[in-house]
């Protein structure tokens, strides 16, 4: 072997990427030649170099990458392939079950939901092999058809795939497990009307953990002031609730809405305790719509506490 | 050389356990989509880190590949391994964003992160400070003639270096993964490496 063809194996020698008939040949000419060895030492300083530049990843972006991508992945973008198992095959089933039991006389218990929701029926994935293509639902009136992309192929035939969206009306209770479990996925919904309906249907009803969660969450991330102020008034019967009061005591801070922090206040003044006062007197530092003030004025004097900090 | 092996599978055309995974997450089990994130999620973002230089790229491309997975899932026919299917989609979208952007020299060094801002210069880094100061400025000429070489490969070359040098995968992996030979991959490594080279030459 001589310089050249070594130089033009060095590169790879680095990184065990020479067949081992190459690499012995090149070991050989590297024991004979000095220049050639000398490359290699400088081969192997520069990959040293080249690794000081590496970057880790920060445990909080990638944190903040998989929230992000979970997010997405549940506020339902759509995906290929069969009807949805996992958490999404629960809502399926719940739409199934209460279908099913649609038909039956039941006896009427607290107040009646009707809910029209879409949900992703199926999905025609493209062309299957052999190059037949079929449709897995028959179009219908109830069913409603999203191109998400047209792909020609060269033999002159397309390939479409598109989304399919079922309405179907369900009728139920609200002691109905399918109808809270839909209830609680439209508090969701990317739809703000069927969000404050939906909160405006539970908020009736808060007795069970995941009803109080889903309240909560609305009051602390809802974009729509409307389903805040409408959650904060279900979260009433529960005024009393550490979590709850700690929930009320941050939107009271952070909220933007005037309205949404009137009503919170008169929430959490509603149940005493301590740690109340401390948030009003905070507020109070902060506040700049009058009314908000005045409320919270109001009722530090009515608990006897002073309306600034000291 | 620092190589970071995607995952448990790195190369490996076969994996029972992610073929599992992959298996539940077609059938529609979200907790096994969300597995499968996580073994290769890190490796995916450090890659795009690396060769985009740049927090905010890195995150749209994470969330772009795996949205893509997310939708396509279906399509996966195990003709390769899920690995090297990710890094077509991974890859493909790098390769287009190094193509389409220029990537943006002058990164803010500070970025947002729902733990507060964080300093990338500081927290990114493996390579530890030289107190040396004298070190430390030839240190930092090195790595600014660095970037400024591998600014000179092309997207190709670029990634195909990245792949080799910092994630650890085999040439022929890195071929397979851009739809080309295992010759034709140690082609462009050769040219990425020889390029560089010349460019650093009075460094090392």
């Amino acid at each position: 072997m001589n310089c050249d063809a070594a130089a033009s194996l060095i590169p790879l020698y680095g990184y065990g990427e020479l067949a081992a008939e190459e690499e012995e040949r090149l070991e050989q000419h590297l024991d004979e030649c000095a220049g050639c060895a000398r490359e290699v030492r400088r081969q192997r300083s520069l990959a040293a170099a080249f690794d000081e530049r590496s970057l880790q990843v920060p445990a909080a972006l990638l944190e903040d990458c998989r929230a992000d991508l979970m997010a997405a992945v549940r506020r339902g973008e759509p995906r290929a392939g069969r009807p949805p198992r996992g958490s999404w095959a629960r809502f399926w089933e719940a739409v199934s079950e209460s279908l099913a039991g649609a038909g039956r006389v039941r006896q009427p218990v607290g107040a009646v939901a009707l809910i029209a929701i879409g949900f992703f029926a199926s999905r025609f994935a493209g062309v299957v092999p052999g190059g037949i293509s079929a449709l897995s639902v028959a179009p219908s009136d109830s069913v409603f058809s999203t191109v998400r992309s047209v792909e020609p192929d060269n033999t002159g035939r397309v390939r479409i795939a598109f989304d399919e969206t079922r309405r179907r009306v369900l009728l139920g209770n609200l002691d109905d497990q399918a109808i809270q479990r839909l209830l609680l996925a439209a508090t969701r919904n990317d739809n703000a009307s069927v969000r404050v309906e939906s909160v405006d249907v539970l908020k009736n009803h808060p007795a069970s953990n995941e009803v109080r969660d889903a309240l909560l969450n609305a009051v602390s991330h809802d974009p729509n002031a409307g389903v805040r102020l409408k959650a904060v008034e279900g979260l009433k019967s529960l005024a009393g609730d550490p979590d709850v009061r700690r929930t009320l005591a941050q939107a009271l801070l952070n909220d933007d809405n005037a309205a949404v922090r009137t009503q919170v206040v008169d929430l959490l003044v509603s149940h005493r305790d301590d740690a109340v006062v401390g948030v009003l007197q905070g507020l109070m530092q902060r506040e700049d719509n009058s009314n908000v003030r005045l409320k919270c004025e109001r009722a530090l004097k009515e608990m006897n506490a002073s309306i600034g900090t000291f | 050389m620092a190589q970071e092996a995607a995952g448990t599978a790195a190369g490996a055309r076969v994996s029972p356990q992610v073929d599992t995974l992959v298996r539940e997450a077609q059938r529609g089990d979200q907790g096994a989509f969300e597995e499968l994130v996580r073994t290769y999620d890190r490796s995916v973002l450090r890659l795009a880190l690396n060769l985009l230089r740049s927090p905010e790229d890195a995150r749209d491309v994470y969330q772009e590949a795996f949205l893509r997975v997310y939708r396509n899932l279906q399509t996966f026919r195990f003709d390769c391994s899920f690995q090297t299917w990710l890094y077509r989609i991974v890859t493909n979208i790098c390769l287009d964003l190094l193509r389409k952007r220029k990537v943006r020299k002058e990164e803010p060094s500070v970025i947002e992160t729902s733990e507060g801002p964080v300093d990338r210069m500081e927290s990114f880094e493996e390579g530890s400070a030289h107190s040396d100061p004298e070190r430390t400025l030839w240190n930092r000429q090195l790595q600014e003639k660095i970037e400024r070489s591998l600014e000179e490969l092309t997207p190709r070359e670029r990634l195909v270096f990245e792949l080799r040098h910092y994630q650890g995968l085999r040439l022929r992996n890195i071929g397979d993964i851009l739809g080309t030979s295992e010759e034709a991959a140690k082609n462009c490594l050769f040219r990425a490496t020889r390029k560089m080279r010349a460019e650093l030459g009075d460094f090392v």
